[in-house]
């Protein structure tokens, strides 16, 4: 287990190489240079020429690379040109709000996706079923910044209960201890600060989630059907087994796998759609940073977020495969 | 009972003029159903009639609109829907452009686009998943760590870096959205034909001789290609999702064509004040995308039930 | 950060400890102090205060850290809280005294020591992005701690606004902390001190407790929140999680008027619109082509349509309110299709020619919106427009190296044109529109040096005429800012969008029978 997990690890370590090189060599080649960008409205050519030389812009790119992965080895991504402070800095102080976010998302996805799969599922033809199918597909097919922005409107503008952006009211976290506030207050045993970051969270993990409890519907519903037709089933059932432990020890029990497939397969593109969600809701999270540095070309910042994304998406796809083996004791990790 | 006659009972001798007629006149109803029975669903109608809609509008977008997509009267901004009491339909948007003009032409241009990601990446996929499960060793590790690498990116990330150095433009848009969207078609392509190789009829066509372009193009492709549609109709709806995201972020196509994704970007900015810029261009995405998405859905289970386990969505 | 953590697991442990009776007293502290919210648009680049420049930034840290020199802008004069008076001992040399006693809220005195630390900083430190503020500073020297006296490279009559931007922090905490100053120790003299900053995300300021500007009813703590979806700033106005909104867009005017809890309040602007044409390029190399555009485009159907009236027409570079305007400037571009088309025909194009034309998109008031609604007006006087849309950083970067023919920008706080006007349109100000012209170049070089005011104005009239009529730029209009303010709060908004606590007081509320 544990080799395996270490394997797996190292595994990683030439794909993440292989996207460094890979953002490095796209910013490189595009247009527009952080000197020019950074050096403000009105500076002269002097100003910029000098930005160049300081940031060792002005040495070949292979250069640039290799003096960025020396220091890539010891977690030191450089300084970010626009804010001026070093990369990791920035990355610890706004990651965990996107993680936050995100996670949060995909647990709101799974908690109202699964159930009203299995419910949808387990009465085929029903209304549940039909009105859940089209839930569904109406969160598959939702882009999530139009949903975003009516929400606002409705949630926030005309009904008024919750507040249309940001992570907390000003001043009602404590010391931040993990940077995750909903973590934060439980450790503190601060309700009111729960109940804030609670509803500051709901609205933006909503919308962030929508695509992936559309999939986990459907997902959910069609393995249900599956499995509830199955001989195994009518032999519990003839056992006289009452229907709801046939449908959550049974049925759910074979959907489970489907869903960490799921999770795992989807988790990138929640990840990259927060970048969407947090410039809606003012979240003070590493996409909205992000978008900054590609209009500023801050070359150290956007590498290094988009490291951190891709470390994350393949631990995450670690988990899954871990999760898998818990899931299901027929698949073996070590292959 | 009596017997349906069937086309290839007939008589030889019959006059050739008869043959069809009589197949029209006693068509062998209960045969029929039973072949297109699966296809006789709720989903396939809805969504396949859905698309097809969508399809001929954009098609005849140039015959079928009221006005030139294009045409601007600054007086008549922002004109709410006027259904059947004036000229435009759902109103105009912030320049006094028709709405429903707008949609129908940005039917071609979404299309468009969705189709020749899901074509491009399909091919691509298709071909290198084919060829790193037939050819195996080096060739299948280089691709599988390029699939690795290209997976690991996130997926937005990519595309807004593309458009935003590369620059706007139809063919980079298209491009942008290709550059994942392959994996797909590659991963579950190379798996089935690792097994598909394996099979007797190939190994037999290996035997006599036939070259592996021949047995690529003969015998594995044939098989693969249900698997493609069924992955392709999900990719399609996520192309027309990440346009729309990407306009949001103004990286779409140039303003001066009409895409659903632009005009939803563009009535976001009026959405509490001119409701209908946003409302139906969204209408649009969402209804094509559900039809693509119930068309994929119906095409997963009828062509190839073993999809639904690989979580292919 | 190791301190921290460590006084962060007593806090923990005390909290554990005493959970209800902690958030008890918090909620206490928190109704006593008034605090209002601003949704801004802007950024919020750094910690260092030397490495941002926009004029957010620029007003956060004049009011906290303080600044050399200020501009009334009603008044049209420059103040000062640290400088007494000031002369200009020749045309090169300029002596400023300073106030004595303005002291940083931790009691330290400023000096003229802190002034020549500043200039040395905005000129010499690895991230400052505000060197032109003091480029054309050649030396300064204090001879005594409260005299400071600066010789400029070439005699600059405009020497104080470029020294209105310049921030004032302190040598002796950068002596002792080195690059850590600005975040660990954020002393000033202004009345408001920061209190936490997070990059692009917000700035908290709290009220500097006896400091001679502040007021009661200025607020306890001004909190800029940045905001950029219109919609969300709107929406946090109306249900009262700030109290300030900026830059409320046209089509959302209607939606704060309707609402009960807010007010609306307009104010000018002094960021100048205009469309840039670069005479290298073709066909905008003829003075006709340049002018036809002038005449093609309808301002003012613009105006009404898309600004619904939010902005004033510019007839000339700058406005009403800016320096030197010139009301009978000539000449006057009104709109005239026919006429355009001659001018075209006489350029060498009666068939018309196609162009390029590129906005940037959401960076500007409607942008986008504006170069869509000037399209049939183009093509009606016969230039076939393809309209490019490109990313903000790609757009900009080809822009300063001189690289779009024609484009449509700001330029914001044009309070004095002269430098503005020499950034753009002299030969070598900077290559992003790449006009040259030997008189343009004579008119604002003798206008930078003439200290005699009236002489001073009209060389800047003559030069901004010229430049009119050579139309290398044509001025398009100054936006009209509406600004959501909630009833509670009186605050009456600057044109230069400077936001200034100490402008900024509380209503109290009236007490119910």
């Amino acid at each position: 287990m544990i080799a395996y997990f270490i394997r797996r690890l190292v595994g990683t370590i030439p794909v993440i190489l292989m996207i460094s090189l890979l953002v490095f060599l796209l910013l490189h080649a595009a247009p527009g240079d952080p000197a020019e960008m950074l050096a403000g409205d009105q500076a002269s050519e002097a100003d910029i020429l000098e930005a160049r030389a300081r940031w060792g812009l002005d040495q070949p790119v292979l250069v640039q690379y290799w003096r960025f992965l020396i220091n890539a080895l010891s977690f030191d991504f450089g300084r970010s040109f626009r804010y001026d402070e070093s990369v990791m800095g920035l990355i610890a102080e706004r990651f965990p709000a996107s993680l936050e976010l995100a996670i949060f998302a995909t647990l709101l996805a799974i908690a109202i996706g699964v159930p009203l799969g299995v419910w949808a599922g387990s009465k085929p033809n029903s209304w549940v079923d039909h009105v859940g199918s089209i839930g569904g597909f109406f969160g598959i097919s939702m882009p999530n910044f139009w949903l975003g922005i009516m929400l606002v409107l409705l949630l926030a503008g005309s009904l008024n209960i919750l507040p249309s952006s940001g992570r907390h009211t000003f001043g009602v976290p404590d010391d931040p201890i993990t940077g995750f506030l909903l973590i934060d207050s439980i450790l503190g045993l601060n309700w009111e600060s729960f109940k804030d970051a609670m509803i500051y969270l709901i609205m933006p993990a909503f919308v962030l989630g929508i695509n992936m409890t559309g999939i986990l519907m459907r997902v959910t519903r069609s393995s249900m059907l599956e499995t509830l037709s199955e001989d195994f089933i009518m032999t519990a059932r003839a056992k006289g087994l009452d229907e709801r432990s046939v449908i959550w020890r049974h049925g759910f029990r074979n959907a489970l796998i489907l869903v960490i497939t799921v999770v795992g397969l989807e988790f990138g593109a929640l990840l990259s759609g927060s970048i969407i969600v947090e410039t809606i809701f003012s979240w003070p999270g590493i996409g909205n940073l992000l978008l900054q540095g590609l209009t500023a070309r801050d070359y150290p910042l956007i590498t290094g977020v988009v490291i951190v994304y891709t470390s994350l998406f393949v631990v995450v796809n670690l988990i899954v495969d871990i999760c898998y083996a818990a899931a299901d004791p027929r698949i073996r990790l070590a292959k | 009972m009596p017997q349906p006659i069937r086309e290839s009972a007939l008589p030889n001798n019959l006059p050739e003029d008869l043959k069809p007629l009589a197949w029209l006149r006693k068509p062998d109803w209960p045969a029929l159903h039973k072949k297109f029975r699966p296809w006789l669903q709720f989903k396939v109608i809805a969504g396949g009639g859905t698309l097809t809609l969508f399809v001929l509008l954009a098609v005849l977008a140039t015959f079928v609109s009221p006005f030139d997509p294009n045409r601007q009267d600054l007086m008549m901004a922002m004109t709410e829907p006027q259904y059947f009491s004036g000229p435009h339909f759902l109103g105009t948007d912030h320049v006094g452009r028709d709405i429903l003009s707008r949609c129908i032409h940005g039917a071609r241009v979404s299309l468009v686009i969705a189709l020749s990601v899901v074509v491009i990446s399909g091919a691509v996929g298709v071909f290198l998943g084919v060829v790193s499960g037939y050819f195996g060793k080096t060739t299948d590790f280089c691709i599988q760590k390029l699939v690795e690498v290209m997976w690991a990116f996130p997926p937005l990330l990519l595309a807004i870096a593309v458009l935003a150095f590369l620059g706007q433009g139809l063919a980079i848009l298209i491009m942008a959205l290709t550059l994942q969207r392959w994996i797909p078609f590659c991963r579950v392509n190379r798996a089935n034909a690792l097994t598909l190789k394996e099979r007797e009829f190939v190994v037999a066509a290996r035997s006599l001789g036939a070259t592996h372009t021949r047995i690529i193009m003969k015998h594995l492709l044939p098989n693969l290609m249900q698997s493609a549609l069924v992955i392709g109709t999900f990719a399609m709806a996520s192309a027309i999702i990440a346009e729309a995201a990407l306009s949001f972020l103004g990286l779409g196509v140039p303003p001066s064509t009409p895409t659903w994704g632009g005009m939803l970007a563009d009535g976001r900015t009026y959405i509490s004040t001119s409701w209908w810029m946003a409302l139906f261009p969204g209408m649009c995405i969402f209804v094509t995308v559900l039809a693509i998405n119930m068309l994929g859905d119906a095409l997963r289970d009828i062509l190839d039930p073993k999809l639904k386990r690989s979580g292919a969505r | 950060m190791a301190k921290n953590s460590a006084a962060r697991r007593k806090t923990f442990l005390a909290a554990l400890a005493t959970a209800a009776l902690t958030a008890g007293i918090g909620e206490a502290v928190a109704q006593t102090k008034t605090r209002v919210s601003i949704g801004v648009t802007e950024t919020i680049a750094s910690h260092n205060l030397y490495a941002d420049s926009v004029s957010l930034m620029y007003a956060v840290f004049c009011q906290s850290y303080g600044c050399m020199f200020d501009r009334d802008y009603a008044a049209g004069i420059y103040v000062s809280r640290i400088v007494d008076k000031w002369e200009v001992k020749d045309p090169t040399t300029w002596v400023f005294n300073l106030k004595r006693g303005v002291k940083r809220s931790n009691g330290e005195e400023v000096t003229a020591a802190d002034i020549l630390h500043s200039i040395n900083r905005a000129k010499n430190d690895a991230q400052s992005r505000q060197k032109h503020n003091v480029r054309y500073i050649a030396s300064a020297e204090a001879p005594d701690p409260y005299t400071v006296v600066m010789k400029t490279t070439e005699p600059l009559a405009t020497l104080l606004d470029f020294l209105r931007q310049l921030i004032i922090t302190s040598k002796a905490q950068h002596d002792a902390l080195g690059e850590n100053a600005d975040r660990e120790a954020p002393l000033g003299f202004g009345p408001y001190r920061i209190r936490q900053l997070s990059v692009d995300n917000f700035v908290a300021l709290e009220k500097v407790a006896g400091h001679n500007e502040v007021k009661p009813e200025n607020p306890d703590e001004v909190i800029f929140r940045i905001q950029k979806e219109a919609e969300s700033r709107v929406t946090a106005l109306l249900n009262g999680e700030i109290q300030i909104a900026q830059f409320i867009p046209p089509q959302l005017v209607g939606r704060v008027e309707a609402a009960k809890n807010v007010k609306l309040v307009w104010e000018g602007s002094t960021e100048i619109m205009f469309l840039a044409m670069s005479p290298k390029q073709k066909p905008w190399d003829k003075k006709e082509a340049r002018q036809a555009l002038a005449y093609a485009i309808d301002r003012d159907a613009i105006i009404k349509a898309i600004l619904r009236g939010q902005a004033e027409r510019l007839d000339g570079p700058i406005g009403p309110g800016q320096y030197a305007y010139d009301p009978n400037l000539a000449p006057k571009y009104t709109y005239d299709p026919k006429k355009a088309r001659e001018l075209l025909a006489k350029a060498g194009y009666p068939d018309g020619v196609e162009i390029d034309f590129y906005t940037p998109v959401a960076r500007y008031i409607a942008d986008k919106q504006i170069a869509e609604a000037m399209l049939p007006m183009l093509e009606a006087s016969g230039f076939k427009v393809t309209l490019k849309t490109p990313e903000w950083g790609t757009l900009w970067s080809n822009v300063q190296k001189g690289g779009v023919p024609f484009y449509y920008m700001g330029r914001g706080t044009v309070i004095d044109p002269s430098a503005a006007l020499s950034q753009y349109f002299e030969t070598g100000g900077s290559p992003r529109i790449g006009y040259s012209n030997p008189e343009v170049d004579k008119l604002l070089q003798a206008e930078r040096q003439e200290f005699n005011e009236p002489k001073r104005i009209e060389l800047l009239r003559q030069s901004m005429a010229l430049i009119t009529d050579e139309a290398p730029a044509h001025f398009m209009w100054r936006h009209k800012l509406a600004w959501g303010i909630a009833q509670n709060v009186d605050y009456k908004p600057l044109a230069t969008t400077d936001i200034l606590a100490v402008d900024i007081k509380m209503i109290p509320r009236q007490r119910a029978r």
